[in-house]
C-alpha cells in the first residue's frame, strides 16, 4: 500500500503502522519522534500514535513538539 | 375539467399527505420527549491490553455517576493485543474481560484485534460479558451469536439511543486486519455502505451514533454521508481528537490509544433531540484518583503467573546470535509456513536462553513487537536484502532459516559476491519466488528492492518463537548451528 509522508509517496507493506512508514522515511525522523523531538500528525492535524493502523492512500506528517505545544 | 383540477389537486396534494402521514407515524414511534436530559458518553479505544489507567477511569466515571447525569461508557475495540502480560494470560483476555464487566462497560465494538485470540476465544469472551457486541458489518451467524448489528440504551428519563457498530476491513481481501485465520466463517461487508441501511434508526429514536473501528479518515467519510448521526465515536487509527470535531453537524471523536486517553462526550437532549453536543479527551498520564478495587485488580493481572511459567525444558542454555537468530528464524517458517525467514541481529536481546524457557524470557529475548511480514521474494531481490544488510554494519546480520548463505567480500569489505544454497546445499532457483518472512522492523528499515511490498501476517515475531517452542521440537539442533557467512578474499578474480 502507498502512504503519503511529508508529501512523499511511500511503498510500504499492507498492514503496516505508523512506526513502520516512518522508519522507511527516514532515520533521523524515526529517531527524533522516537526522543519526542517531534511527533506525527495525520492530513487534519491530529496527533497519531507510533502504533496507529494505516489504509492505503492516507497521508501523514512529523511537526516539531515545540511547535505544537500550546505557548505558555 | 374538473377531472383534471382533481387530478392535479391529488398530485399536489399527495407527497404532503404522505410526509404527514409518515411525520406522524415517525412521531408516534418516538416516545414523547422528556425535559432537558444531559448525557455524558464516555468512551476508550484501541487498549490493546495497557490497564493501568483503568483504575483512573473507574474513578472518573463514578464520580461523573454521582453528579446525577446520565452515563455510558463505550469500547470502540481493539482491546487485546500490545502487551504480552495481558495476551498471554490464561484465558486470553481475561483481564480486559473482568476489567470492563467492572468498569460498567456499556457497549462494545469489536476491532480487528479483538479478533487475535479466534473466534472461539472471542465466543467465550462475549459470553461473560456484561455489556453487548455491536457491529453491523459482520455476518457471524452461530459463530458470535451475541453480535447485533445495532442496539438501542435508554436513559433513566426515557430517551432512546440507537447505536450501530463498523468495523474496518482491508481493501486487499475485505477482511479485518487480522489473520486471515482468525476470521474464517464470517463474511464482512464494506463499512460506510453498509451504513446507509442505519439511517432509519433516525426516526424513532432521540440520539443516533456510529460506534466504530474505521479508522479517522473513514469516520470523517462517514459523517459526510450520513448528517443523520448525531456522534461518531472513532478507532483503530489511534488518533488523538481533541476536542472532538463537528463535521457535517456530526460531532466525530476518537481517544488516541493505550490508555493514555479517556474521551468524554456530553450531550443535551430538548424536545426530542439532540441540541448541544461536544467533547474532549480527559490525559490519564498523570496524579489523580483511583479506584482502589480496581487498582488491585490490575496489580493482580500485571503479577501474570503465566508470564512466569516454564514452557519448554531445552536440552541446552541456547546462546550466542546464530543459535538464537537460527531458533527465530526457524520458528517463523514452521507456524506461517514460509521458504525462507530472517532476523536481524539488533532484534535478538539476549545472548543466551536458559534451559529452563518461560514466556518472559522469550519476551526479553524479542521485545519489540515486531509483526511477521511476508514478502514474495526472488533470490536476486534476496541478495539485494542480504547486501544491504551487510552494508550497514560491515559484518553478517541476518541469521536466516530455510537457506544457507555466504557474502565473500574483498579486504575493504567491499561485496564481490553473494552465494545462496538451499538445506541440501544445492543452489537456488533463480526463476522461483520464495515466500520470504522478516520482521516488520527489518521491513520497514532496511532498504532493498522487491516487486512484492508484501503484507503483515498479524502476528508478532516473539509469538511464533513460543508457538514453535511448545510445539516440541528438537532443541538440540541449536547447539552448534551457523547459516550465514562472511569469506574475505584479497585476490578476488577479476570479472
Amino acid at each position: 500500500m502507498q502512504i503519503k509522508m511529508n508529501d512523499q509517496p511511500i511503498e510500504i507493506f499492507s498492514g503496516a503502522c505508523v512506526k513502520d512508514v516512518l522508519r522507511k522515511y527516514s532515520r533521523a525522523e524515526w529517531r527524533l519522534v522516537k526522543n519526542d523531538r517531534k511527533a506525527v500528525f495525520d492530513r487534519h492535524g491530529h496527533q497519531v500514535a507510533l502504533d496507529g493502523e494505516l489504509n492505503g492512500g492516507e497521508e501523514i506528517f512529523t511537526k516539531s513538539i515545540e511547535l505544537v505545544k500550546p505557548q505558555p | 375539467m374538473k377531472h383534471a383540477i382533481r387530478t392535479m389537486i391529488k398530485a399536489r396534494l399527495l407527497p404532503l399527505v404522505l410526509l404527514a402521514v409518515f411525520g406522524f407515524l415517525s412521531c408516534a414511534s418516538l416516545p414523547p420527549a422528556p425535559a432537558d436530559t444531559r448525557i455524558v458518553i464516555f468512551h476508550s479505544n484501541d487498549v490493546h491490553g495497557k490497564i493501568d489507567n483503568y483504575a483512573k477511569v473507574a474513578a472518573i466515571i463514578a464520580a461523573e455517576r454521582k453528579s446525577g447525569v446520565e452515563v455510558f461508557y463505550f469500547c470502540a475495540g481493539d482491546n487485546f493485543t500490545g502487551n504480552p502480560v495481558i495476551d498471554q494470560y490464561v484465558p486470553p483476555g481475561e483481564p480486559m474481560l473482568e476489567l470492563l464487566n467492572r468498569l460498567g462497560l456499556d457497549l462494545l465494538c469489536p476491532g480487528n484485534h479483538e479478533f487475535d485470540f479466534g473466534l472461539e476465544n472471542l465466543k467465550k469472551f462475549a459470553v461473560r460479558a456484561r455489556f453487548p457486541f455491536v457491529c453491523a458489518n459482520i455476518q457471524a451467524g452461530d459463530l458470535l451469536p451475541l453480535l447485533r448489528p445495532s442496539v438501542v440504551l435508554k436513559t433513566a428519563s426515557g430517551i432512546r439511543i440507537a447505536v450501530f457498530g463498523l468495523i474496518q476491513i482491508e481493501a486487499g481481501n475485505g477482511l479485518p486486519s487480522t489473520h486471515p485465520d482468525k476470521v474464517k466463517g464470517l463474511v464482512f461487508s464494506e463499512p460506510l455502505t453498509k451504513a446507509r441501511e442505519f439511517k432509519s434508526l433516525r426516526a424513532g429514536n432521540h440520539v443516533l451514533i456510529g460506534l466504530t473501528h474505521i479508522g479517522y479518515e473513514d469516520d470523517l467519510r462517514l459523517a459526510r454521508q450520513m448528517p443523520e448521526l448525531d456522534l461518531i465515536i472513532g478507532a483503530h487509527s489511534h488518533t488523538r481528537v481533541d476536542p472532538a470535531e463537528n463535521v457535517n453537524g456530526v460531532l466525530v471523536a476518537q481517544a488516541g490509544s493505550d490508555n493514555k486517553f479517556l474521551g468524554r462526550i456530553e450531550l443535551l437532549v430538548r424536545g426530542g433531540r439532540v441540541v448541544e453536543k461536544k467533547g474532549g479527551l480527559i490525559e490519564l498520564n498523570g496524579p489523580m484518583a483511583e479506584d482502589a478495587e480496581v487498582k488491585d485488580m490490575i496489580a493482580r493481572f500485571n503479577s501474570n503467573p503465566a508470564f512466569a511459567k516454564v514452557i519448554v525444558t531445552a536440552p541446552l542454555a541456547i546462546a550466542g546470535k546464530e543459535a538464537l537468530g537460527s531458533l527465530m528464524t526457524d520458528a517463523m517458517c514452521h507456524v506461517h509456513g514460509l521458504d525462507i525467514a530472517f532476523q536481524n541481529g539488533g532484534g535478538i536481546r539476549l545472548n543466551r536462553l536458559p534451559q529452563q524457557i518461560t514466556i518472559k524470557d522469550i519476551y526479553t529475548l524479542d521485545p519489540f513487537g515486531n509483526q511477521v511480514v511476508e514478502i514474495a521474494m526472488t533470490p536476486a531481490e534476496i541478495r539485494g536484502l542480504i547486501k544491504n544488510s551487510f552494508e550497514k554494519g560491515g559484518n553478517i546480520d541476518l541469521q536466516v532459516s530455510g537457506i544457507t548463505y555466504v557474502v565473500r567480500t574483498d579486504d575493504a569489505r567491499q561485496i564481490k559476491e553473494i552465494r545462496l544454497s538451499a538445506a541440501d546445499g544445492m543452489p537456488l532457483d533463480e526463476n522461483r519466488q520464495f515466500k520470504v518472512g522478516i520482521s516488520s522492523y527489518v521491513a520497514s528499515a532496511y532498504d532493498f528492492s522487491r516487486q512484492d511490498p508484501g503484507h503483515s501476517l498479524q502476528s508478532t515475531t516473539a509469538e511464533a518463537l513460543i508457538r514453535y517452542l511448545q510445539s516440541g521440537v528438537d532443541l538440540n539442533v541449536y547447539r552448534d548451528v551457523r547459516r550465514a557467512f562472511w569469506e574475505k578474499t584479497t585476490e578476488y578474480p577479476r570479472p
